[in-house]
């Protein structure tokens, strides 16, 4: 399952073919190679294993030619649209790209009809980038969510059992 | 509009509670709340040797449980069905095996076991509950959000309109819209560091990670229920639904699930933080990753 996230961003991706417009906005264009490693680097390394991904990768190749094999960092944004039973629907995807890595995928759908706000969540759902993290007392929050806090017979089990195993 | 005045906390359930309201929190409001989970632990806990449902499993029977029973077979009959068997409330057994039974031996007893099939094991419709003879009921993936929206029914009936019930991570907000409560997503591993914040004006959030009931290398309490291994791709989730129990049960289900399916079964929207680091999150997520 390692590569789902990989299978979804790409197909999305892919399914509105929007990696083409991407590659049309970028002022430094790609050669296929550097282009699937930056693809593959921000969905995850699973590209070359999928289907999806590769069919997604061929689309790219055909609309980029330059070979000086890097992207500009910087964001780029495009509107794909497509055909949905409630009518033309669109959607804005802006990709962060640094390094020649996606570093961020950020979509937007911009629809009023409720079914396809639903298949839109559905799989524009974005993978971000490894996360690092950041310091949460420098975010201004009301409160933490993170996994239940156990349960005191847990936590003493527990305790003792590492004090065992280090006596 | 500042942060609600009155504040308590107390102990329930064998984890910390923490409520915030506007409304001050009468005597009958915190006996009524107590209450609540004591009739709830009673009834459902696999940790205590008192509770109904260790009972049925200890001889086997049938039992009349509380009013929530039929909330939650159903809502389990659902996730079982969907994730096919992967996520099942017989998983007691399974995790007794690897250490996380009622007497936290925090030793696997042998090789990983799988869950027993429903259908072999277990008839829960409505509140009447059978238990196959040697079975543990484990309703721990929702129990805890069904709880946390017992107690914010008893706080809505008691006339409490801006509160905060939260669980221990598994949290309710209710009358919030002016000024939304942030809530950090805490760094599985890390609870000093944030992998994103959501805000939330009225609604559950809850959150489930492998940190932390974690007692061995690779051993801690999601298991496939048909394998009755832990498991390994996914380490954290947060989920945001209108009901805290929907929301911590498919806090759980996007361990063992794809999310396409699971949103077929009730609306919510989520993160999920992958091992490899990258993060999932729905379009409709309110608040962000801050990869």
């Amino acid at each position: 399952m390692q590569n789902r996230p990989a299978i979804r961003t790409a197909g999305a991706l892919a399914g509105l073919a929007l990696m083409g417009a991407l590659a049309g906005c970028s002022t430094t264009a790609a050669d296929t190679d550097s282009q699937s490693s930056g693809a593959a680097a921000g969905g995850s390394a699973a590209a070359t294993t999928s289907p999806s991904s590769e069919s997604s990768a061929s689309t790219e190749s055909t609309d980029t030619g330059s070979a000086d094999g890097a992207y500009t960092d910087g964001s780029y944004t495009a509107t794909g649209s497509y055909q949905s039973p409630g009518g033309q629907e669109s959607v804005e995807v802006t990709l962060t790209i640094a390094d020649d890595t996606v570093t961020a995928v950020e979509v937007v759908g911009d629809t009023d009809n409720a079914n396809s706000t639903r298949y839109q969540s559905e799989f524009i759902g974005g993978i971000s980038d490894v996360v690092v993290g950041v310091p949460v007392d420098e975010l201004q929050v009301d409160k933490v969510a993170g996994s239940s806090l156990t349960s005191g017979g847990f936590n003493e089990a527990l305790e003792t059992i590492k004090a065992d195993a280090a006596a | 509009m500042p942060r609600p005045e009155h504040r308590w906390t107390f102990e329930a359930i064998g984890t910390h509670w923490t409520l915030e309201s506007d409304t001050a929190f009468s005597d009958d409001v915190r006996t009524d709340v107590l209450d609540v989970c004591e009739r709830f632990d009673a009834a459902w806990s696999r940790f205590r040797a008192d509770s109904v449902v260790s009972g049925l499993g200890r001889d086997g029977g049938e039992a009349t449980m509380p009013a929530e029973s039929s909330r939650l077979a159903a809502l389990y009959r659902d996730l079982e069905r969907v994730t096919q068997g992967a996520m099942t409330p017989l998983v007691g057994v399974p995790l007794s095996r690897l250490g996380y039974d009622a007497g936290y031996r925090l030793h696997p007893d042998g090789p990983p076991v799988a869950a027993a099939r429903w259908d072999d094991a277990l008839h829960w419709q409505g509140r009447a509950l059978r238990l196959a003879r040697g079975e543990i009921l484990d309703i721990g993936a929702a129990g805890k959000g069904e709880l946390v929206d017992q107690v914010t029914d008893v706080l809505l009936s008691a006339g409490h309109r801006r509160f905060c019930v939260d669980g221990s991570g598994d949290l309710r907000v209710v009358g919030h819209r002016e000024q939304p409560l942030r809530i950090a997503l805490a760094k599985p591993g890390d609870a000093g560091l944030a992998v994103g914040v959501a805000e939330l004006a009225y609604g559950a959030l809850c959150a489930s990670a492998t940190d932390r009931r974690r007692w061995s290398e690779g051993l801690h309490h999601v298991l496939d229920g048909r394998t009755g291994t832990p498991v390994t791709e996914v380490q954290a989730s947060w989920v945001v639904a209108e009901s805290a129990m929907i929301a911590d049960a498919m806090a759980t289900a996007l361990f063992l699930s794809p999310a396409a399916p699971l949103r077929e079964l009730a609306e919510f929207e989520y993160v999920r933080l992958f091992v490899n680091g990258q993060a999932e999150t729905s379009a409709g997520f309110p608040g962000k990753v801050l990869a």
